[in-house]
């Protein structure tokens, strides 16, 4: 009996544990492609946050999750493209920029839930429905292994998909290579008569789908409220992960996979009871995020021309 | 006035204050407009609502001074900004910093609680300010030893502070208030008060430290050595790296400094405004004041007018939400609005300096 309640707790933890990394990961992702292009997109919370909070009003407004996810997606793509605009055409500075970000969807999405739900907030709380899980066929009734990995969300399909996705495209492609060089010496990509400005935008506002499905997971994939905040970092740790994950889609994967891992463990101790304050298993990814910083100091592949504008010579 | 050493970029010099001031301008005016449109989606009067926001921020001494109260964090916070900024280290962790400060001081509260006012209140103003040091000093640390981005590990370190705060204040914890329904502290007893600077007002002495503050961080900044530091090593790291300016003393000495500024704002929250402890003591005065630094051009003077605007428009909120059921929140999202747009401003005003600065 002991050991059918261990193997319960350990299938939990694990199925727990790729749930949470799909959110890391998408966001993950997406800001990988964007760093590679040249781009440091420090607004990816900011842009998960604003996603999560539209795909929960579209959701609550139209009862559609296809709607829902849709505008999430239409949501980072704008947040992103003001990030765009500013580093990629402005070239401003792009820690500023990504920050600004960040405070505009705090304010921005309270503001907007406030207005929406003014008049259901005397009754109850507006909760909507969420997308629920998906159970692949076959693949669901392999024993253990169906219920950890095939027996998830549809988001959670995707973003583990994009892994092998964008790995190919990115060292595979043409396209993929020039979003390389952008990151190492945009000036080589220039003179190849590639432009430099329209390839920044697609990878950064790339970066801000993947962050905008990222959201749409975290309010209508699993919750059913929204709560003020409810990202609580998670836009961060992706951009940790991206760094831990020294900037390639594997190793990317498996941070994410750490990092939620930890989460999921946590839940469930606290799930147990066991006697350690609640608030400091809560802090436990975000100290594991300064530690793995600690730790990853050999970032080799970190884009060397990461965070700084572009500007041509001129003759 | 202008901050930047001359071996390097004195095209920055070209930019001529009335442009900076130009972009401001542009970016309040065009957040206003931004602003009428959301409240127009709330459904409320623009008109009526910015008349009872300027009216809840100024409309009669009392309003006054309570802008004052609101103001008196956000100079701190924004000077912490200020000092890091202008050395191109983003401490990104003035609201952590700002908890520390307040748990600090609470915590010397509880330590000297027998004292007489004047030794209690300036311990604890100490102590407010080595919490939140503290802070900005492991961030410093973590920077100059561990190559840890403080981007990273300030923004982190809000998120775990807000965790250590909820345990101290939790059932579990020890700091809440026996029988308390709510995570909060008992109330602080009156020999820990801030003195009060007027009758009738929550105008306390945490704005006196406030207006000093801004004293010491213009002289550090442009008067002393460390200042000239600061600033070489934001207009250009690496040249700092060959003029032998000891870099990692750089990072741990300003971070140390600029959390404890934000601390300083969290002690005078608890001691002179709200009189306990509870996880809501700041509603972001240290995102806020980031964004009161880049509107004071990273200037320390221009940091308390700036502050005065952001402190006033979080004070005139209230009675407009009274008034015509725009949430509070607008304020928040404005105020996040003027920095896009004053960046974009203020780029169009330095396009030239830019250029020189990027190609290397």
């Amino acid at each position: 009996m002991i050991s059918l309640l261990q193997a319960t707790i350990i299938i939990n933890i694990l199925a727990s544990t790729v749930r949470i990394a799909t959110p890391l990961l998408l966001g993950a992702l997406g800001e990988l492609v964007s760093e590679r292009a040249g781009v440091m997109n420090l607004g990816i919370e900011g842009t998960m946050l604003m996603s999560s909070f539209v795909a929960f009003l579209v959701s609550f407004k139209t009862n559609s999750l296809i709607l829902a996810v849709g505008a999430a997606i239409l949501t980072g793509a704008t947040m992103s493209l003001i990030m765009a605009f500013m580093a990629a055409t402005m070239k401003v500075d792009q820690t500023v920029t990504g920050l600004s970000l960040n405070l505009l969807a705090s304010g921005l999405s309270l503001f907007w839930y406030r207005v929406a739900f003014k008049e259901t907030f005397s009754g109850s709380i507006p909760t909507v429905h969420t997308m629920g899980t998906a159970r692949i066929p076959i693949l669901g009734d392999i024993p253990y292994l169906g219920q950890i990995l095939f027996n998830q969300s549809l988001l959670t399909y995707l973003a583990i998909l994009m892994v092998p996705v964008i790995a190919f495209v990115l060292y595979r492609t043409q396209m993929g290579l020039s979003i390389r060089s952008l990151g190492e010496n945009p000036r080589a990509v220039d003179m190849k008569g590639i432009n430099v400005t329209r390839l920044q935008y697609l990878s950064v506002i790339f970066g801000g789908v993947m962050s905008g499905l990222a959201g749409a997971f975290i309010t209508i994939g699993t919750t059913v409220r929204f709560l003020p905040e409810i990202t609580a970092g998670r836009g961060w740790l992706a951009l940790v992960i991206v760094i831990a994950g020294n900037w390639r889609t594997g190793r990317i994967l498996l941070a994410a996979l750490l990092f939620a891992f930890l989460d999921a463990f946590q839940l469930q101790l606290q799930g147990i009871g066991i006697q350690i304050p609640f608030q400091i298993l809560l802090a436990a990814p975000y100290i594991l995020a300064i530690l793995v910083m600690m730790g990853s100091r050999a970032r080799s592949l970190s884009p060397r021309h990461l965070g700084m504008p572009y500007v041509r010579e001129e003759g | 006035m202008n901050p930047f050493p001359k071996f390097k970029f004195e095209k920055r010099e070209d930019v001529s204050p009335v442009g900076r001031i130009l972009a401001i301008i542009f970016a309040l005016i065009a957040s206003m407009l931004v602003s009428a449109i959301l409240i127009s989606i709330a459904r409320a009067s623009v008109s009526e609502a910015f008349i009872n926001l300027i009216k809840g921020a100024f409309g009669n001494k009392r309003a006054i001074l309570e802008t004052l109260v609101k103001s008196t964090p956000l100079i701190l916070t924004g000077l912490a900004t200020v000092i890091a900024f202008r050395g191109k280290i983003w401490n990104i962790g003035q609201e952590g910093q700002l908890f520390l400060g307040a748990i600090g001081g609470y915590w010397a509260y509880r330590t000297f609680a027998g004292l007489p006012a004047i030794p209690l209140i300036s311990i604890i103003v100490l102590a407010g300010f080595i919490a939140g040091a503290l802070g900005g000093l492991l961030a410093g640390f973590l920077k100059a030893y561990f190559k840890v981005d403080e981007i990273i590990s300030t923004v982190m370190g809000n998120y775990i502070i807000e965790y250590f705060l909820s345990f101290l204040l939790s059932g579990a914890g020890p700091w809440r208030e026996p029988g308390s329904y709510y995570q909060q502290t008992a109330p602080i007893t009156e020999n820990a008060y801030f003195p009060l600077l007027f009758e009738k007002s929550r105008m306390h002495m945490g704005f006196l430290i406030a207006l000093a503050c801004t004293l010491v961080v213009y002289l550090i900044l442009n008067h002393t050595p460390l200042g000239y530091q600061i600033r070489a090593y934001g207009s250009n790291p690496r040249a700092s790296k060959f003029k032998g300016i000891n870099i990692n003393k750089i990072f741990i000495v300003t971070m140390l400094i600029s959390g404890g500024l934000a601390g300083l704002a969290g002690a005078g929250e608890l001691f002179g405004v709200q009189y306990r402890l509870r996880p809501d003591l700041s509603p972001g005065y240290g995102y806020t004041g980031i964004i009161v630094a880049m509107l004071a051009d990273l200037n320390p003077i221009a940091v308390i007018p700036a502050a005065i605007l952001f402190g006033a428009l979080t004070n005139g909120s209230a009675q407009m939400r009274i008034a015509t059921g725009v949430p509070t929140a607008l304020i928040s999202a404005i105020q996040a609005i003027v920095l896009l747009f004053l960046l974009s401003a203020q780029v169009l005003s330095r396009y030239r300096i830019r250029r020189v600065e990027h190609c290397d």
